[in-house]
């Protein structure tokens, strides 16, 4: 509710709907420059909300913005970090390295294919746990059975990693499971593969996936799959008729997420991929630990790799989401 | 919760301070830099090279408080430095050998004033005026820990491994490892070529194809590897789950895991290897230099603090005495036969900015392939 005394004056010989302040507030308030600047600003509504909003902008400008601007910055210098006597000019040739070579383009084809594959197999293995969770279990059970999925989750993305080291190694739990009741002589090797880079990365980021279909499917009224199947539409038609086209918000949500995700992932590839799987931000990453100077490079890359990443995800949104609006 | 969606003037007035003081509280509650107070020492270093009972003991006998910032690249240690400019925020750095020049040249270092130090003569003769270490006539840096680039090998599988040939066996296809641009340089010796480039000054043409045959090689025997590891910790892990027989490593992590009882033998090839030490060097600027003539002195001063150096990093200690104090397990995993010692040269500060562009180069071709 906004105050309707709000243009009063303030201190003393106030009347009384107007509110009273301490001395040494009373002194901050009735002065000029809080008048003019604060005061002056909270005023009206709108100021309040610019106020207010500006705030937690802040907050993102500078912890998001700010270094994705700082990294521009340095993708257009020649030189970064400046060593002593060398000078560091503008300069549009990180980029143009890039486009140069393909050495570097390779790398970003197979984050992108890698990426997309990822976040296909996410979907296909996430959706029916979702679904279980949304619709099958009893209403009264879905947040234990939330909270039983997410447990997981509580531990680093780390400690998950080598979890799935421990799992896969040569002799991790899997192959001396399988050496112990006879099936393998030999260990197969299943870590530092993309067999176990997929996995693992599934397992790190279905998280991003389960909770927007979650909350897509369990919005699903139960009456429209009842009413279905009275018209005779077996599992799949209701699947594919109902359940599917409603619950694409969920979709093209978590596959956005679990993509901008996997496009970018950095210590889960380097600890879990082979010789084969080397992405893209591996690439960038060895401009930076380089023994040359080649930060700027480094920079550049990995403003290509953000901006393309983006444009991938918001051409599949247009593309998938967008349709919804004329399908229903 | 209207008063929130739509705040009157004393509401949006609380919310507008109580955010600004949540936002500002990090630099209110933060305690004052390290490296800007007195009686502290900030020293950049990797995990176990500095035991911790000599921290402690220093930080007691001295009243200095010591800050260890772990590192684990040689690379992200020069960048940080690097952009930390005339300002460092660290006071000692740990520099490898292969990239001692390159942080000389950058000015990114002080002399070492071995008058300052009066247990200088507790060093091994050896490294106390090695012509590696002199550099523009002055040294740079105490030389703490002494490795080299070897090939390890599980003994339960690979009973002999006198060349590096057994590398690129097609029997132990998928079961070897190793640092790409650490390991191109072993095979620019392997196939005739010279992989620390010192002979290739002025010669960038004989330089880069010797390089390219190198990478080439890599790429060609690329279904050998299981994996390019980057850490020590990595290719111990492999080793120990049995995910390879074979690996190209620095010789203190496999070191470390024949001390830990492991099936690990560790050898140099008859085509040679590189060998280097891990100097402990007053950065440029230091603010509390005269701290860090301090623990150097300490870290000298006794033969214990090597010897629990090299049972934690599985390196070589260069201070006199430390091999009575190790076990016979601890000195195995730390020695050599003479005729593999003579195949060690220790890498030299000649020529290292066309070595360090040639090979980045070729080891992300080699990665991309």
């Amino acid at each position: 509710m906004v105050s309707s005394n709000t243009t009063a004056g303030y201190g003393a010989g106030h009347d009384a709907s107007v509110p009273k302040y301490s001395t040494g507030i009373a002194k901050v308030v009735n002065s000029a420059l809080y008048r003019h600047t604060l005061g002056a600003a909270v005023e009206s509504r709108i100021g309040r909300i610019i106020l207010l909003a500006g705030v937690p902008l802040i907050w993102l400008i500078m912890l998001h913005v700010g270094p994705i601007y700082q990294m521009l910055k340095i993708s257009l210098l020649s030189h970064y970090p400046v060593q002593p006597g060398v000078e560091s000019n503008f300069t549009l040739d990180n980029y143009a390295i890039f486009f140069r070579e393909s050495l570097y383009f390779t790398p970003l084809i197979k984050s992108f294919i890698f990426a997309t594959a990822a976040t296909a197999v996410t979907l296909v293995v996430v959706y029916p746990v979702a679904y279980y969770v949304a619709k099958i279990v009893k209403p009264e059970g879905r947040s234990k059975a939330l909270l039983l999925l997410l447990v997981p989750f509580w531990a680093g993305e780390l400690i998950r990693t080598f979890s799935v080291i421990m799992l896969l190694a040569n002799r991790g739990a899997v192959n001396v499971l399988l050496r112990e009741i006879g099936l393998i002589d030999r260990p197969i090797p299943m870590l530092y593969t993309s067999f176990s880079l997929g996995f693992g990365l599934v397992y790190l980021i279905c998280l991003y996936m389960l909770l927007p279909l979650y909350s897509a499917i369990e919005k699903i009224p139960s009456q429209y799959l009842d009413a279905a199947a009275d018209l005779g539409a077996g599992p799949f038609t209701r699947f594919r008729r109902i359940i599917l086209p409603l619950s694409k918000d969920g979709i093209v949500s978590g596959c956005s997420l679990v993509f901008l995700t996997c496009i970018g992932v950095f210590a889960t590839p380097m600890l879990l991929g082979g010789p084969t799987t080397v992405l893209f931000p591996e690439t960038i990453s060895g401009f930076f630990h380089g023994a040359s100077d080649k930060w700027p490079v480094g920079a550049a890359f990995a403003l290509i790799m953000l901006v393309t990443a983006l444009i991938t995800a918001g051409i599949f949104m247009r593309l998938v989401g967008g349709k919804k609006r004329s399908a229903f | 919760m209207n008063n929130i969606l739509v705040p009157n003037r004393r509401t949006a007035l609380k919310m507008l301070g109580g955010g600004a003081a949540a936002l500002a509280m990090p630099a209110v509650i933060r305690p004052t830099p390290g490296w800007a107070a007195n009686g502290v020492l900030n020293i950049t270093t990797y995990d176990k090279f500095l035991p911790q009972e000599f921290l402690d003991k220093f930080q007691k006998d001295t009243g200095i408080q010591v800050n260890i910032r772990l590192t684990d690249d040689q690379g992200k240690q020069y960048n940080l430095l690097t952009a930390e400019g005339a300002n460092p925020s660290t006071d000692i750095v740990t520099v490898a050998g292969h990239r001692y020049s390159q942080f000389i040249a950058s000015k990114l270092l002080q002399p070492l004033d071995t008058g300052k130090i009066p247990n200088w003569k507790n060093l091994n003769t050896a490294y106390q005026d090695a012509p590696w270490a002199r550099v523009d006539n002055n040294l740079w840096g105490l030389p703490i820990l002494a490795g080299y680039e070897g090939l390890a090998r599980n003994v339960d599988y690979v009973k002999e491994a006198p060349s590096w040939e057994i590398m690129f066996d097609p029997q132990y296809k998928g079961q070897t490892s190793y640092i790409v641009s650490d390991f191109m340089t072993i095979v620019m010796q392997y196939l005739g070529h010279d992989g620390d480039f010192v002979s290739y000054v002025d010669k960038p043409d004989v330089a880069q194809k010797a390089t390219n045959e190198a990478r080439d090689f890599l790429i060609k025997h690329k279904d050998m590897v299981r994996k390019y590891y980057d850490a020590g910790s990595e290719v111990q892990q492999m080793f120990i789950n049995e995910d390879i027989y074979l690996g190209h490593s620095w010789s203190g992590p496999a070191a470390k895991l024949i001390m830990d009882g492991h099936p690990i033998q560790l050898s140099v090839p008859k085509e040679g290897t590189f060998g280097f030490c891990y100097t402990l060097n007053v950065v440029n600027n230091a603010p509390n230099a005269e701290n860090a003539y301090k623990l150097l002195d300490a870290v000298l001063a006794s033969p214990e603090v090597g010897a629990a150096m090299t049972r934690q990093s599985g390196y070589s200690s260069t201070i006199n005495g430390v091999g009575d104090l190790l076990n016979d397990r601890e000195k195995l995993a730390s020695t050599l036969p003479q005729e593999e010692l003579e195949r060690i040269v220790f890498f030299s500060s000649v020529n290292r900015d066309m070595k360090n562009e040639m090979i980045d180069r070729a080891t992300a071709e080699v990665k991309a392939a």
